[in-house]
This record gives C-alpha cells, structure tokens and sequence, in this order.
C-alpha cells in the first residue's frame, strides 16, 4: 500500500545506502520530525515536561548504550554512573564560569576519558565477568560521587546546576529546555543511522557476534571494544549533563544509582538490541508503562465497582508492568524494535505475503 | 601482489622452519618444514587430530609456534597477532564457517574490505562528507567478487537464512575481497554435494588464475586435492610424513598407512 519497495530502483551505490530509501519512511520521518519540532506548540507544557522530555534525554540514554551492548556486544551494568561522571562535570564546570557549550563537551569527555581507563582493565575478561565488572563501575562511581565532597558538594548534598545559558542566551522555559534535549537526541540517533551503514558498525558488529572471526579479517577487537567504550560513554556524558541542565536542575548521587542503570538496560533490552527506534520504544514503555497502568487500572477498578483495596492498587500495575515485559519478549526476544520491524515487513509485500518467506 | 613479493617470483611465499606447538604435553606440531611457492595451490591433508587446523592456526597468529618461525614474503611473522596478519594479506576461511550472524551477506563481504578502509568515530558521525565516498568505492570492489562468486542473489539476505553451500561462498567471497595475497582455505567444501564441490573448485582455481593468489588448502576430498592442488602435504600425529605431487604422495605406503591403518598398509 503506502510502505512499498516496489518500483524503487537504484542507479548509484549511494542511493542504495540511503538512510531512508522507501519513500514511505522518509515522510513518516518527516511528519514525525516536524512534530517534535512543533510539539511545544502542540502539547501542553506539563506533557511536555514530564513525557516528552523525559522520553528523548532517556532514548539518547538508551541510544547510547545500544551502541555499546547492541552494537559492540559488550555488557555494561554502569551506564548511570558514565551519565552522572558527565552530569557533575559539566555542573562543575558551569559552576566554575565554563560557558554550558564547553563544559558539556568537556563533561562528555571526562566520562569518555574515565569509561576507557576503566574499560582498559575491564575488557580484559567477557561476557558476565564483564557485567560484574561494569557493576563494581558503578558502585565505586556512587561511593566516590558520595563520599567525596568536592564532588557531590558533601554527603546527602543537592548540587544546584547554574541558570542554562547557551550561546550566551539564558534558557529557562520548558520549551528552550526541550530543544536542548531534542537536538542531542536528533545529533545522536543521526550518528546511529550512519553507524548501522559504516564501517565502524561493521566492525562493531563483527566483534559482537564472533572476535576471531573479526580478527582473520583484521579488525583489532580490543581496540574497537575500547572505542566503542568510549564512544559510548561520550553519549552517556553528555546525555546525563543534559538531564540535569533540562530536567532535574540540581544533581545528586541517587539520580546515577544503580537502578538507573537497570532501567537504561531495561530500555535497550525492551527496545531491542542494536535496533535504533527500539531504543525510542524502549524509553518510552519503561517510562510511560508504570504510569499509564496505575491509571488504567485505577480507572477500570473504579468502572466496575471492583473495590480493590489500596495496597493491591498500589502493586497491581507493577505486576502488570513486569508480565508485559514478559510477555513482549517472549512473543519477539528481540524487542520492540523487531516487533516493529515484523509488522513493517508484512506491510512493505502485502497483500502479496508469499513473496517473502 | 605485495612489495615484498614482487622481488621473489619463483621463491617461496610462505616458509615454515621447525614450527612446534604444543598443548601441554602434546605436541600437536612438531618440527614442520613446509614452503608454498607464489601461484600454487599447496594441500594440506591427513586424518583427523593430525594437527591440519594447528598449522594454519599458527601461520594465522591464533597459536603461535612455541619453536620455530615462520615467513611470508620474505617477513618473520611468527607470533605476529591475527589482525595484523590480515593486514599483511593473508586471509583464511574456517572449516566450521565463521560470518556474522544478523548482517547480510553484503554488509559481510564489506567486512573483508575493513584493512583497506578507515573506520572511525568522526568519519562516522559525518558520513556525508567522510565517509559516503570511501563506502561506494570499496562497495564497487565488493560488487566484483559478487559477481565472481555468484552470489548476486543472496546479496541482501541475511546471512543466517542461507544455504551452507552458500554460506562457504560467503566466506570465500570475504577472504577474496581484501586483496590477499595469500589464502588459507579450511576444509572449504566440508558438507557439500558433488555439484557445489565442483564449483567451489572452479571459484579457487579462478582466484588463483585470476586474481593471483597463492592458496593453502585443507581438504578431506582426495578427488579434489588430485584435481587441483599443485603439491601436498601429509600430516600425521603432528609430523609430516610426506610432501609432493598429490599423485605420488598419496601412493606412499606411509601415507596410506596413516590414512587407513596398519591392518591394510600390512599386506
């Protein structure tokens, strides 16, 4: 119908590589762009505050550490101790007179730096030892963010993040916050498409699904581990700076914890491995799933007259919440990006199913 | 092909002196002597466990020799670790198939082209500028060893979906596409009927005709090794009991011997 592959014909090698070659997708992309661009007019400011936002800084989130477990097939249970590195660099470094521009780069670069030095030691062994690794990340990052007072400010400490400034411009509506975080997350799905058709994926990939095969054919395994690492956490740096600067305003430790970085896993795993709109969707059911049951089934409880007891309305939408994680990966164990991609490849034949497999 | 090669045409592209590698208390290799001159097509059988996959694991870097070196064009590559042997030119394919899963066979072959592109995060993130032309010209190279192996039809599968008899060609085409100079092929028709073995003969005999490579080949297939290799040689335990024109190597009573037995090499 309108998803169609027939009488798209390449002339140049280029063209085949196109990041969007159906036409189909490249109005989709277009209709979604213009209302991401649009969305402050569109939305109201509180959806726009508490769903849209939060949905793309944690997609850029997601983003990122797809690039390091879907794509380089490294395990990382740190993720949100590289996005609080980058998040307090950067309030440090406004705090210190760094115009914002600077010190989020800067901030992105201090988490680079530190996910490599780590990384170094910690490629050393794979698989769930690198897991275990990347966790002993994390809870050195809270304990030393914690404990060490010119880091957090002292114990129990609520960094203030200065007033944002880009370009000399100050930025303090919902609005201006949004573009901030809209930008970054445009900047870095951009970089991903461009991934999955370069050589760099190539070699990403290579090294995720056999190292010595990667080897015979020249790719230095250790050394695109280490760029991917570091690639990663620049994304992971600067997207955790942009939660503050856009989001939370001031910083603390429990932002970065532990179960941060579970719920970016969650994202990925959810979203689907190294699928790039699974990362959108990902975000946006880990995020908006809990809220949007809690008020389902207050609603269908009220409806029916069910009379359920307090308690039970608190933990039924999180039992809910926990089968459906259930149930979407064991109908497609790559996620929802493949769930998509299932229904986009139904659609991109139909109604002539037979002449795909 | 390479600098290093050019200078000796008749000489010996690959030499190995005493190489002995052991695991533990085996040996798997001992005292190995073996050259392959520029432009053959050198065989190398024996039965099972007699340390075939060990040499071409230790020419490769993967098990490096604990005695003895090995050279290729005229360099000491011994030790040398495995990507960077790739980059020397020497390509290989495994016995037990080794491509990557969850890419097509395009974006596969493209992976052969990695020692002649450069891979990085910028050229990436400005893939308009950087990287969009680097790409096209190393697809044009890959779109000619698809059409030398045949695998046009296949291009944009996935890699997992296809046939074994395909996949090998897959994993050819990813060896031949980086320009080696030297191929290592591991058992490259395990599995295949009479009429696949027979192309893949034809594609190995083009690559060398064609394209100029030198190919070090295990193979099981005695009709194959008779058919085109220019020399052979037999391992046994570890040691090599014979090297020659595979005609006459395998009528050496030792050869049959290892192949087939005391009981039969008796009588």
């Amino acid at each position: 119908m309108f998803l169609r592959q027939s009488g798209i014909h390449h002339a140049s090698y280029s063209a085949d590589r196109a990041l969007f070659p159906i036409p189909f997708d490249r109005w989709a992309v277009a209709v979604l762009l213009a209302f991401g661009l649009a969305a402050p007019w569109l939305v109201s400011s509180l959806t726009l505050s508490t769903y849209l936002l939060p949905w793309i800084v944690w997609t850029t989130a997601a983003l990122g550490l797809n690039l390091i477990l879907g794509w380089a097939g490294q395990f990382h249970f740190g993720y949100a101790a590289i996005m609080g590195i980058g998040a307090y660099a950067t309030v440090h470094g406004t705090r210190h007179g760094i115009p914002f521009e600077i010190a989020i780069v800067l901030g992105g670069l201090t988490a680079a730096a530190i996910g490599v030095v780590f990384s170094f030691t910690a490629l050393r062994v794979k698989g769930l030892y690198l897991a275990l690794s990347t966790l002993a990340l994390q809870f050195c990052m809270d304990w030393v963010i914690s404990h060490v007072p010119a880091i957090s400010g002292g114990t129990q400490a609520t960094l203030q993040a200065p007033p944002l400034k880009i370009l000399g411009q100050g930025v303090s509506s919902e609005t201006g916050y949004y573009y901030l975080a809209l930008a970054w997350c445009l900047l870095v799905t951009v970089f991903m498409l461009n991934l999955k058709r370069s050589s760099l994926g190539r070699a990403l990939v290579a090294v995720r699904e056999k190292d010595f095969a990667a080897a015979v054919i020249g790719v230095n395994s250790f050394y695109y581990k280490l760029v991917a690492f570091a690639t990663s956490s620049f994304i992971g740096g600067v997207t955790g700076a942009v939660l503050i600067f856009s989001f939370y305003h001031a910083v603390t430790p429990e932002q970065f914890a532990v179960n941060v970085s579970i719920e970016v896993l969650a994202m990925v795993i959810v979203g689907g491995l190294a699928s790039i709109i699974g990362s959108f969707f990902g975000a946006a059911f880990i995020l908006l799933m809990p809220g949007l049951m809690n008020a389902l089934i207050t609603w269908v409880s009220a409806r029916l007259g069910l009379g359920l007891s307090v308690e039970t309305l608190a933990h039924l939408p999180h039992a809910v919440y926990g089968a459906l994680i259930i149930a979407f990966l064991l109908v497609e164990p790559m996620g929802l990006g493949k769930l998509y991609n299932n229904v986009r490849n139904y659609l991109l034949v139909w109604p002539f199913g037979y002449t795909r497999k | 092909m390479t600098q290093a090669n050019d200078g000796a045409a008749a000489g010996p592209v690959l030499e190995c002196v005493d190489v002995e590698r052991r695991f533990g208390g085996l040996a798997a290799l001992s005292g190995i002597h073996m050259h392959v001159n520029r432009g053959e097509i050198f065989g190398l059988v024996g039965p099972n466990g007699s340390g075939k996959t060990t040499l071409t694991n230790a020419i490769t870097g993967f098990y490096p020799p604990q005695k003895g070196s090995i050279r290729f064009g005229g360099r000491d590559i011994t030790g040398t670790p495995p990507h960077r042997v790739a980059g020397m030119g020497i390509a290989r394919t495994f016995q037990n198939l080794a491509l990557f899963n969850g890419m097509t066979v395009l974006d596969n072959i493209l992976l052969g082209r990695h020692i002649h592109m450069r891979p990085s995060v910028l050229r990436t993130a400005l893939y308009w500028w950087m990287a969009r032309a680097e790409e096209t010209r190393h697809r044009a190279a890959v779109e000619e060893v698809i059409d030398f192996m045949q695998l046009q039809s296949v291009r944009s599968e996935l890699v997992d979906g296809i046939p074994i008899g395909m996949k090998k060609r897959v994993e050819l085409a990813r060896a031949l596409v980086a320009e080696p100079t030297f191929l290592i092929l591991d058992e490259p028709m395990a599995g295949m009927n009479q009429e696949e073995k027979e192309y893949m003969a034809r594609f190995i005999l083009d690559a060398r005709d064609e394209r100029g490579v030198t190919v070090l080949m295990i193979e099981h297939h005695m009709d194959v090794i008779t058919g085109i290799c220019d020399r052979v040689m037999v391992l046994s335990y570890g040691e090599s009991i014979g090297t020659g024109v595979p005609s006459e190597v395998i009528a050496d009573p030792r050869v049959i011997k290892a192949y087939l037995g005391s009981a039969h090499g008796a009588h």
